[in-house]
């Protein structure tokens, strides 16, 4: 009797643990042992082909390009929308009126939907007919051209600058020339991920204790930038490691602006894991080599999480 | 010589009018007490002194010259705070170094890790270092500094807040209720100590308490606040021996004073629940609402009943504080208590709910009028 109510327990969380193995961590098991067939949707059996998906990832352009535009995607846009996000919030902080109006409009692009958005984007970057290469066209020949020819500035080179060769020429294909689509897609992602991390940081803010910026006046902190790094950026300590976290997630999924704007291109220069999943696993039905990548994309984040949680938590919390 | 001088300091919050018109002189070294209950402005003046608030008009002063335009880090004040405000990502250390640091090394020399290679850095530092090692010294916390605020007790933080208030040397200290976050035992500690301190410091002291135990103990001049006036200025012994005002005369004194109605007839003979008093008022002005205040140590319990000013009193309850016994009493059955002091020898033989007689010590009773303000006794009978 009594071994039995010992194990009552086991009974009571037993569906909860078979639910999260079933729906949390089978899929990962399954995508981790696909990763090694050449299995196909649709296809009656499967082949165990090793290594060989990974080894295509080391290998191929294609996919040296995938983790690249990847890898470069997360590089701008995390710390570019983390640092406007945390600037916003501060001067949203401080100005007494019109805080609400300015919260509602930069998180206007957090709620609207990504997918809705890129269309907006494609269409205002659009190489001929789009506002933005129309105002830079309006700008030629007048005094915005010499503006920014930079000529004025005394020893600014003879080199006509990137605006007149615009000019010139034409003002570049946002999403068609491969050194600029990269730069533009991540424009958009910093144009998404600010709001986000903007209402973050401003509810950090709000339990930054009022008494240690009066101390730091007392302790005589004139400059704006002492009392940023004397208690503002610490107290924000552990808001920043949060929202480090989420924004690099974030970023490695990106997927709603490649999928509706450069499908990857030109030229694979956009081709983010994401992306790259959804391409071979569902339209090549290349099931087994989706699952690689899927299960390096996991690796990726789980690392992060980690990181965060063994190195980073531990400084930022204080007592 | 520094004074400190507030002059008709007044202070609004949107509708709700904070301060009143305050006057206040601060002299050179002293250390002056704001004393008051919760919410009557204590923290806001000391605010406005340190300039972390800006009055809505009146001046400060310090030292002769015009503050209201200068900014808190400019007024060369240092304050403790209720909540200590350590900065708690830095160590003791670090939080005691912070003040000088700010001061003294310039923004290039401040630079993380490339302050190290600018002229002069090193040196800057060992002074630093040594200046709170100094100061550590004094408050006996040498070995908290390499601590994070997180890591010390409620004492010890108390004592770190001190520290970075005392590494410079501030034309004067603001403290808001330092104690207040302590017990019992330490905050009877402490304030010697911070008496002490002040003693060695010579430095102006500008504490805000809203215990009058550690106004009454601690500060060469008092002043009572109550509703943004300040109802009383003065040494300890004055204020408490001579309240010029109802409200001073009830908020200074633990237990509080005894106050018994009273009515006046046309001669200026006092009388208090049939019994008169021996001193008459001299002026017969705002007599209406008229009490009279007797302090529980200028009153005796005796068995029998005297001649003078003695009243009837049943004991309800007896309050023993070790080295004195407190009676609490009703005379002719009202429901307010009165409070005696008595030796413990004398109050073996009293019991509860044994009928006994209180005589007030000649000449204690103090008068006040309708506006609470203080009447004078009349001198001789
Ligand atoms: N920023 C503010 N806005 C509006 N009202 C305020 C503000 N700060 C203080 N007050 C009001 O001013 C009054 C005085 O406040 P203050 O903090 O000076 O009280 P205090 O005497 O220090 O009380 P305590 O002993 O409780 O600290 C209070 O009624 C308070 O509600
Ligand atoms: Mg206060």
């Amino acid at each position: 009797m009594a071994a039995h109510g010992q194990n009552a327990g086991y009974w009571f969380v037993a569906p909860a643990i078979l639910l999260m193995v079933l729906i949390l961590i089978a899929p990962v098991f399954i995508a981790a042992g696909l990763s090694f067939t050449d299995y196909s949707l649709g296809n009656p059996g499967f082949d165990w082909v090793g290594t060989k998906n990974y080894a295509h990832m080391i290998g191929r352009s294609t996919y040296k390009k995938m983790l690249w535009a990847t890898f470069i995607y997360v590089i701008v846009v995390v710390p570019v929308s983390i640092a406007l996000g945390l600037g916003a919030a501060m001067l949203i902080n401080s100005v007494n009126r019109f805080g609400n109006i300015y919260k509602t409009i930069y998180f206007l692009p957090v709620m609207a939907a990504l997918l809705a958005m890129a269309i907006v984007w494609e269409f205002a970057l659009h190489p001929t007919l789009g506002i933005v290469n129309k105002t830079l066209t309006d700008g030629c020949g007048t005094w915005v051209e010499g503006f920014f020819s930079w000529q004025w500035i005394p020893w600014s080179d003879e080199q006509p600058s990137w605006y007149e060769r615009g000019c010139i020429r034409n003002f570049p294909l946002w999403f068609g020339d491969k050194t600029y689509t990269l730069w533009t897609v991540s424009f958009i992602g910093i144009w998404q991920a600010f709001g986000f991390n903007m209402v973050l940081y401003l509810a950090g803010l709000t339990s930054v204790p009022r008494e240690l910026y009066h101390a730091a006046s007392m302790d005589g902190a004139t400059k704006a930038w002492d009392r940023f790094r004397l208690v503002t950026w610490p107290m924000l300590g552990p808001t920043t490691v949060f929202v480090v976290t989420i924004t690099t997630i974030r970023s490695f999924q990106v997927f709603d602006t490649v999928e509706a704007i450069t499908q990857g291109g030109p030229s694979k220069s956009t081709f983010v894991m994401m992306f790259a999943i959804y391409e071979k696993a569902i339209q090549h039905n290349l099931m087994g080599m989706g699952s690689a990548i899927t299960v390096v994309f996991l690796a990726f984040v789980l690392i992060l999480t980690l990181l965060q949680r063994y190195f980073v938590e531990r400084k930022v919390h204080y007592s | 010589m520094s004074k400190i001088q507030l002059q008709q300091i007044s202070k609004q919050f949107g509708e709700t009018q904070v301060l009143k018109a305050v006057n206040l002189d601060i002299d050179d070294g002293e250390f002056l007490t704001l004393v008051g209950p919760s919410g009557c402005g204590k923290s806001t003046l000391l605010r406005i002194i340190a300039g972390l608030e800006m009055q809505t008009s009146g001046n400060v002063l310090i030292g002769d010259s015009l503050m209201n335009t200068v900014r808190a880090s400019n007024r060369d004040l240092a304050m403790v705070f209720q909540s200590y405000a350590l900065y708690p990502h830095l160590t003791v250390r670090q939080n005691m170094a912070t003040p000088l640091l700010l001061r003294d090394l310039t923004l290039w020399q401040r630079l993380p890790l490339l302050g190290r290679l600018a002229s002069g850095h090193s040196s800057a530092m060992a002074l630093i270092n040594s200046l709170v090692d100094d100061t550590a010294a004094t408050l006996k916390i040498n070995h908290l500094l390499d601590r994070k605020p997180g890591q010390l007790s409620g004492g010890q933080r108390q004592r770190a807040a001190l520290g970075r208030a005392m590494v410079r040397q501030p034309v004067a200290f603001l403290m808001d209720e330092p104690l207040s976050n302590l017990d019992a035992a330490l905050r009877v500690h402490m304030r010697a100590e911070l008496a002490e301190l002040h003693q060695k410091l010579k430095t102006t002291f500008v504490y805000v308490t809203h215990d009058q135990a550690e106004a009454l103990t601690m500060s060469d001049r008092m002043a009572v606040m109550m509703d943004g006036h300040i109802l009383q200025l003065g040494p300890p012994a004055e204020v408490y021996g001579n309240p010029l005002d109802r409200r001073v005369a009830e908020f200074v004194g633990s237990p509080k004073i005894n106050l018994f109605s009273a009515e006046v007839d046309s001669a200026g003979r006092v009388m208090s629940a049939g019994v008169p008093f021996r001193r008459r008022l001299s002026v017969l002005k705002n007599t209406a609402g008229l009490s009279v205040g007797l302090r529980p140590e200028h009153l005796q319990i005796s068995t029998c009943a005297v001649e003078g000013e003695s009243w009837p009193l049943r004991i309800v309850y007896k309050e023993n504080l070790g080295s004195d016994f407190f009676l609490h009493g009703t005379i002719n059955g009202s429901s307010d208590r009165v409070v005696v002091r008595a030796a413990p020898s004398m109050v073996s033989e009293i019991s509860i709910g044994d009928d006994v007689f209180v005589q007030a010590e000649e000449g204690a009773a103090m008068a006040f009028g309708q506006d609470l303000r203080r009447l004078a006794f009349a001198e001789g009978q």
